[in-house]
């Protein structure tokens, strides 16, 4: 034997060297097909929804823009990934939802005034494919619900306000027409203009008057968990006007919303019916 | 023999670096879009003109013969065209003493309430 060490190769295989590699290689590509892509097609699903809550905001801001700002026309482009946007207008069958507001006795404050007059809205809606959810812009606000789940969400408002100084309540309804049923998955493009004047009726409620506000939801969509949010908190109506709340959201049943005017004057309630027509998607 | 010269090993390293700072800067600007839609929104949501507007008509109708009416048309008027809700009320000049006009606004569209106590010349 040498004195200086030497390299001893003797356990050394080239074959093995391979396999050992080729093994990592092989379980390696076989990690990323089975966790990392689902992972990545999920977050590209995730993606698309935001992309799709957010055209939906500007969908709303066009909406906006026809009903308060008295434009006459407006159009935008959009990218629909992932699902598909069906224009459901205000006759179609099984409406996510009507409502009706009265004063508790007989009349109704909603043209044409008889018993059990109920306003449908129609909507904008988008259903994702894979993930189960739904976006719709409906009566001027954008709501989400999960498919399973009884819940549901308001993304964005609608413009219905109480003005204290002058004991006025602004409801103003958006409903949908269209001249066919229409979807679209991809790129698309929403045409939008008002059709006709917007209805507009000005009610005097008295002292202690009532204003009774129903909340029906359609049998497969059901956003009532969402409108309650908004009607019952965060719509800003003083809360001795709020009288009570009959029904639960989210059982597919009707809520029942007692209003009442609790102010020392009476009460203007303002209704604005906008009829936005969907000329194309 | 010529020795193994690593200096320039940190140039790889740099643009290891800079590949990643890329990776980074592609999740800011892909958050950056939602940032722009809701500042436009806002800048459009405020009613800067219509207010303007406003406080010139029930400014200029303070002298009018028939401010009376216009008292009463310009609240219907901003509700149905602007979809806001408009209250304002004139003080005329009372006495030799005080030759001021005033007009109480108040202006509310649901996003944005205000209120001026104007003042004429």
């Amino acid at each position: 034997m040498d004195k200086t060490t030497r390299s001893n190769e003797s356990g050394v295989s080239e074959a093995i060297g391979f396999m050992l590699i080729f093994g990592m290689v092989i379980v390696g590509i076989g990690l990323v097909t089975l966790y990392g892509y689902p992972l990545l097609l999920k977050q590209q699903v995730g993606a698309d929804e935001k992309i799709m809550e957010k055209n939906m905001i500007v969908l709303q801001n066009d909406v906006k823009s026809l009903a308060y700002k008295t434009v006459p026309f407006k159009e935008t482009s959009l990218k629909i990934g992932g699902g598909a946007l069906t224009i459901h207008n205000s006759s179609a069958a099984n409406p996510s939802s009507n409502i009706s507001i009265d004063n508790g006795v007989v009349a109704s404050y909603l043209p044409p005034f008889t018993v059990n007059t109920r306003f449908t809205p129609g909507e904008l809606r988008y259903e994702s494919v894979s993930s189960q959810t739904d976006i719709s812009l409906q009566n001027g606000a954008v709501v989400l619900r999960q498919h399973q789940a009884s819940g549901s969400v308001m993304l964005a408002e609608p413009r219905w306000f109480f003005d204290t100084a002058t004991n006025t309540m602004v409801i103003n309804l958006v409903e949908f027409t269209s001249e066919t049923i229409m979807a679209k998955e991809g790129i698309g493009t929403v045409q939008m203009s008002l059709t006709g004047e917007p209805y507009y009726n000005e009610t005097l409620v008295p002292m202690n008057g009532n204003i009774t506000l129903t909340y029906n939801p359609g049998t497969t969509q059901d956003y009532s968990v969402a409108w309650d949010n908004y009607i019952w908190n965060t719509w800003n109506i003083p809360q001795s006007y709020k009288t009570y709340r009959f029904g639960t959201p989210g059982t597919g049943n009707q809520v029942i919303y007692y209003l009442n005017n609790a102010g020392s004057t009476p009460m203007t309630l303002v209704i604005k019916i906008f009829r936005v027509n969907i000329k194309s998607i | 023999m010529a020795r193994l010269n690593d200096d320039a090993q940190w140039i790889i390293l740099m643009g290891f670096l800079i590949s990643f700072s890329f990776f980074f800067l592609a999740i800011i600007i892909n958050q950056s879009t939602v940032v722009g839609q809701t500042t436009a929104e806002s800048v459009i949501e405020f009613p800067k003109n219509d207010i303007r507007d406003l406080t010139g008509i029930i400014t200029y109708n303070t002298s009018r013969s028939n401010s009376t009416e216009v008292v009463r048309d310009i609240p219907v008027i901003a509700l149905s065209r602007k979809n806001a809700i408009v209250r304002y009320t004139v003080i005329l000049p009372q006495s030799p003493q005080d030759t001021h006009s005033y007009a109480l606004i108040h202006y509310n569209n649901g996003v944005t309430e205000y209120d001026e106590n104007w003042t004429s010349l």
